[in-house]
Order: structure tokens, then C-alpha cells, then sequence
């Protein structure tokens, strides 16, 4: 996309539309149609964001949702990336898994949830263990769609060398599926996200997701609205380091892709 | 384009059909030999949570039949249908249009690319400080959230159409509206379909989180009542429907993407 328009444009813009936004919001507040209980302002929401950036404790509660949504996060691309590469590789384990994926795909993991909280507790593993599941499966389709598409070619002069299987895996079939495997990591993390907030908001006495339903509980809107501004920095981070991470790994290939086919 | 498409898309479908069969008789197989270990394991001690296969179907049939079940299911899909269908085709619609506008793709696109990574259920609380507790908040959040796969698909579908083929039509005299509907649409209609499947999935899991959060109907709500009452086959029958409707429209739109784009289907695979 940057690769059309110069990125300063695009930054500037962006600020911009942000600042508009910003002041907008502002003006609605500042001109008494709403109670403020509705619409706070933005200095406030500035303000409660400065407390929650200072308070060692709401820190704390950050930490939780991060270290939730990225250890689910984490272990799905490691499980994810090594079941896609077999799945692309080997057809019996295509033959396998392939069903077991596809056929599982469409039903909403979310709705375990319940059932994880009576096998794995009320505390991190059950939500580690949902936000696991939820990612695996753009994961793994991603990377087996990148696995099966290397080109043959390179697999063949490859083998022509006198490469071992276990050396072409690693030098020819995962580097040509990473873009791949990263445009399924970048569809990952957003979910990883999402099922965090919920599963605190749900059922959960710490995290961000909790933080924001107290405080709408106790009609503290301005510190909800700072909470939410705090998870979607984060979720903004979280992408932006994975998109870094790509472009650092995968420096040959320019196109990124956000979506899945 | 369904006009032409019978003589083509008719041919490769017997070819097809039997490393699919095979794959559809392991996947079956599969299922049933998972089911058949659950229902085994269960004679051995286990906690009280956990139902067998043949329980939990039982309870299912008992709800269907009391009528219960489908009241909840009723009322969930009045939440859900309405959120896909207006997120979705906002976002189709914006997603095509930021495509082949650069107007409104610079207007539209640097929003859209920023805030897609922020989790859109955060945006719950405030959506029922505005619209109220009841079902509106709830449609919004899941038409919000079904907005984005649509635009981005949408969008990167319509970028992608090959240039030659609008040269072609420009050449051929064709008015810009023409190209938009018999080029670009068509030609961006598989990222579409992709995006939509996505959207469906994200209503779910929407509907249900924001089911559990707050309501009183509804499948989520019907999950959260029977656990925390201890009612472990209501929340089963709850879990069996969600997966069974999650299954279900998935197979739907998958039916209707077959009809829709049937000369994909044909050279895909």
C-alpha cells in the first residue's frame, strides 16, 4: 500500500483524520448535549489514561491480558506452523488433519469456554487455552496453503544437491512459506486480542477486559474509554511488531497481504 | 455471468468429486471414532461436568422437542443475522468502492488500516452506554466487527483486478459503471467470499460474548445460565446448537460462493 503513496502523505494524513476525530469528539462533549457520563471528554479520558499509566496496578493488569493473549498466541504459531508444514508435506497427514481442520473450522470455539473453565480453572490456562485454539486455525490453514504451494522447481534442484529431506524442509519449504505463515500470524493476533478482552470481560477478576466492565459498572466512562484506548494501543503494538518481524524475515517479498483466501 | 457458466463449470466436477469423497469419508470417520472414545471414556470415573455423547444428544432431542431450545436459537439470530448482513455489506460495499476510488481510498483506508487491529468488542461498554443493554448495542458491535474482513478483502479484491482486463473493456467502450459491475465485482468476488467467511465466523463469536456479557435470551445467555446453575446438560445443548448453527450457515455461504462463483471452482485446486 506505502509502496504507491510516500509514507509521510500517509502519516500526515493519518494524523490528521486523528486530530479531526479528536476534536469532533471534543466539541460534542464540551457542548453539553450529552451528560458527561455519556460522552466524556477527551481531557478527561487524557486524564484517567495518565492514572492508569501510573498506577503500578493497573500496569499489572495490562501485563495479564498481554501475557494471556501472546502465550495462546505464541503456542498456536508454534503448534500452528509445524501442523501446517506437515499437512502441506506429507498427504497422509493431509489426508488426516485436512478434514479434522476444515470440519472443525466453521464452529465457534468461544462457546468452549464454559467447558475450559471447569477442565483448566478460572485463572489464565482456560482463556491461554481458548485464545490457543481460536488462532490455531487461520494459522494452520495459512501455512499449509503456503507448504503446498513452493515452488517445485527449487524442491527438485534441491534434491537434485543431494539435500536431506529434513534440509529442504528447512531451507527451501519454510522460507517459501513465510509470507504465508505470516499473513496467518497477522490474521492470528487481532483474534488473539479480541478473545482476551472477552474471556475477561466474561469471567475474569483481573486484565483489561475486567478493568473496562468495572469501570462501566461503576459509570466511571472515562476511565473505561481510557481503558479502551490502552487495548487498542496495544492491539496497534502487537501488529505492528509482527508486521516488523515480517518484513525483517520475509525481506524479499514486499507485497503484504492481510488477508486470507 | 451464471449464463455461461453451465458447459464450463459441469465438466470438472465428476473428475473432482473423488479425492473429495475420500477426504468427506475420513473426516466422517474421524468424528465418529472421536465420538466413540468420548462415549467410552465415560464409563471410566470422571468428573461430573463431563456428559457422554449418547447424554448429551438425548438432551438435545428434549430441548428441541420442549421447544426451549428454539426459542434461544431464535433470538440469537435475530441479533447475529441483521450485525453480519449490515457489517458486511457496508463493508463490501465501501471495500469495492475504496478499490477503484482513490478519493475515497485515502479518505477511507488509513482509518480503516489503523483501527483494524484494535479488538472490537472493547467497543461494547460504550456502545451500551449510547444504544441501551438490549439488542440494538449488540447488532452494532457485530456489524462493526464484521465491517473490517469485508472492507479489507473487498478492497485488496478490487485493487487486484487485472489491468488488462479493464483496459479491454475501456477499449471496447465500456462506461466506468459497466467496468465497475462486470469487471471489478466479478473479478474481486473469491477475496469477497473469503472475507465473508471470515465475517461469519467473527459474528459468532460476537454474538455469543456479547450474549454472555449481558442478556436474557439467547444461546450465550442460555451457556452462561446452565453453568453457573450447575445445569451441565442445558450448557451442553447450548454448546451442540452454537456449533450446529456455526457449522450450518458456514455451510451456507460455501453453497451460495459454489453457485456464485462456479468458473473458480472449476480452475481452483
Amino acid at each position: 500500500m506505502s509502496a504507491r503513496w510516500p509514507a509521510l502523505a500517509s502519516a500526515l494524513r493519518r494524523a490528521a483524520l486523528l486530530a479531526a476525530g479528536v476534536l469532533v469528539w471534543e466539541l460534542v462533549a464540551r457542548s453539553g448535549m450529552f451528560s458527561p457520563i455519556i460522552v466524556p471528554s477527551v481531557t478527561r479520558i487524557a486524564y484517567q489514561l495518565w492514572l492508569l499509566a501510573i498506577q503500578p496496578e493497573s500496569v499489572v493488569e495490562a501485563w495479564y491480558s498481554v501475557f494471556r493473549a501472546l502465550s495462546g498466541f505464541a503456542l498456536a504459531a508454534v503448534v500452528g506452523v509445524a501442523l501446517g508444514v506437515l499437512m502441506g508435506r506429507s498427504s497422509l497427514a493431509a489426508a488426516f488433519l485436512g478434514p479434522l481442520f476444515s470440519g472443525t473450522y466453521p464452529i465457534p470455539k468461544i462457546a468452549l469456554f464454559p467447558i475450559f473453565i471447569y477442565l483448566f480453572g478460572i485463572g489464565s490456562l482456560s482463556k491461554v487455552v481458548l485464545i490457543f485454539l481460536e488462532c490455531l486455525y487461520p494459522i494452520v490453514v495459512t501455512t499449509h496453503a503456503g507448504s503446498r504451494a513452493v515452488n517445485r522447481v527449487l524442491l527438485w534442484s534441491a534434491a537434485n544437491m543431494g539435500a536431506s529431506r529434513t534440509r529442504i524442509l528447512w531451507k527451501v519449504v519454510v522460507p517459501a512459506a513465510a509470507p504465508f505463515i505470516f499473513a496467518g500470524l497477522r490474521i492470528a493476533l487481532p483474534i488473539a486480542m479480541i478473545v482476551v478482552i472477552i474471556t475477561e470481560m466474561i469471567s475474569s477478576a483481573d486484565g483489561l477486559g475486567y478493568l473496562a466492565m468495572y469501570a462501566l459498572a461503576s459509570f466511571k466512562t472515562d476511565r473505561m474509554l481510557a481503558v479502551v484506548v490502552v487495548i487498542a494501543l496495544l492491539g496497534l503494538a502487537l501488529d505492528w511488531l509482527v508486521a516488523r518481524l515480517r518484513d525483517r524475515l520475509v525481506f524479499w517479498e514486499r507485497l503484504d497481504a492481510y488477508y486470507a483466501e | 455471468m451464471a449464463a455461461r457458466s453451465p458447459q464450463r463449470s459441469d465438466a470438472p466436477r465428476p473428475s473432482r468429486g473423488g479425492p473429495r469423497d475420500s477426504a468427506r469419508v475420513i473426516g466422517v470417520g474421524l468424528f465418529l471414532a472421536m465420538l466413540g472414545l468420548w462415549q467410552l471414556a465415560t464409563r471410566f470415573e470422571h468428573p461430573e461436568f463431563i456428559l457422554s455423547p449418547i447424554e448429551i444428544a438425548g438432551h438435545v432431542v428434549e430441548a428441541l422437542r420442549s421447544g426451549e431450545l428454539l426459542a434461544h436459537i431464535g433470538a440469537s439470530l435475530v441479533r447475529a443475522l441483521p450485525g453480519f448482513v449490515l457489517g458486511s455489506l457496508v463493508g463490501v460495499m465501501l471495500g469495492l468502492l475504496a478499490g477503484v476510488a482513490r478519493s475515497l481510498d485515502q479518505l477511507l483506508s488509513p482509518v480503516v488500516f489503523l483501527t483494524y487491529p484494535v479488538p472490537k468488542i472493547v467497543f461494547l461498554p460504550i456502545v451500551m452506554l449510547w444504544m441501551g443493554i438490549g439488542d440494538p448495542s449488540k447488532i452494532v458491535i457485530i456489524a462493526l466487527a464484521c465491517f473490517y474482513p469485508c472492507f479489507i478483502n473487498a478492497y485488496y479484491g478490487a485493487r487486484r483486478t487485472p489491468t488488462i482486463m479493464v483496459w479491454t473493456s475501456l477499449n471496447m467502450g465500456a462506461r466506468r459503471s459497466q467496468i465497475f459491475r462486470k469487471v471489478v465485482i466479478p473479478s474481486s468476488l473469491p477475496l469477497v467470499f473469503a472475507g465473508l467467511r471470515v465475517s461469519l465466523a467473527l459474528s459468532f463469536i460476537l454474538l455469543f460474548s456479547t450474549e454472555m456479557i449481558n442478556a436474557r435470551s439467547g444461546l450465550g445467555f442460555l451457556i452462561r445460565q446452565s453453568e453457573s446453575s450447575l445445569r451441565f446438560d442445558l450448557m451442553y445443548v447450548a454448546i451442540v446448537a452454537i456449533a450446529a448453527l456455526g457449522y450450518a450457515s458456514d455451510q451456507l455461504l460455501l453453497l451460495v460462493r459454489r453457485r456464485i462463483l462456479v468458473w473458480q471452482e472449476a480452475t481452483s485446486r
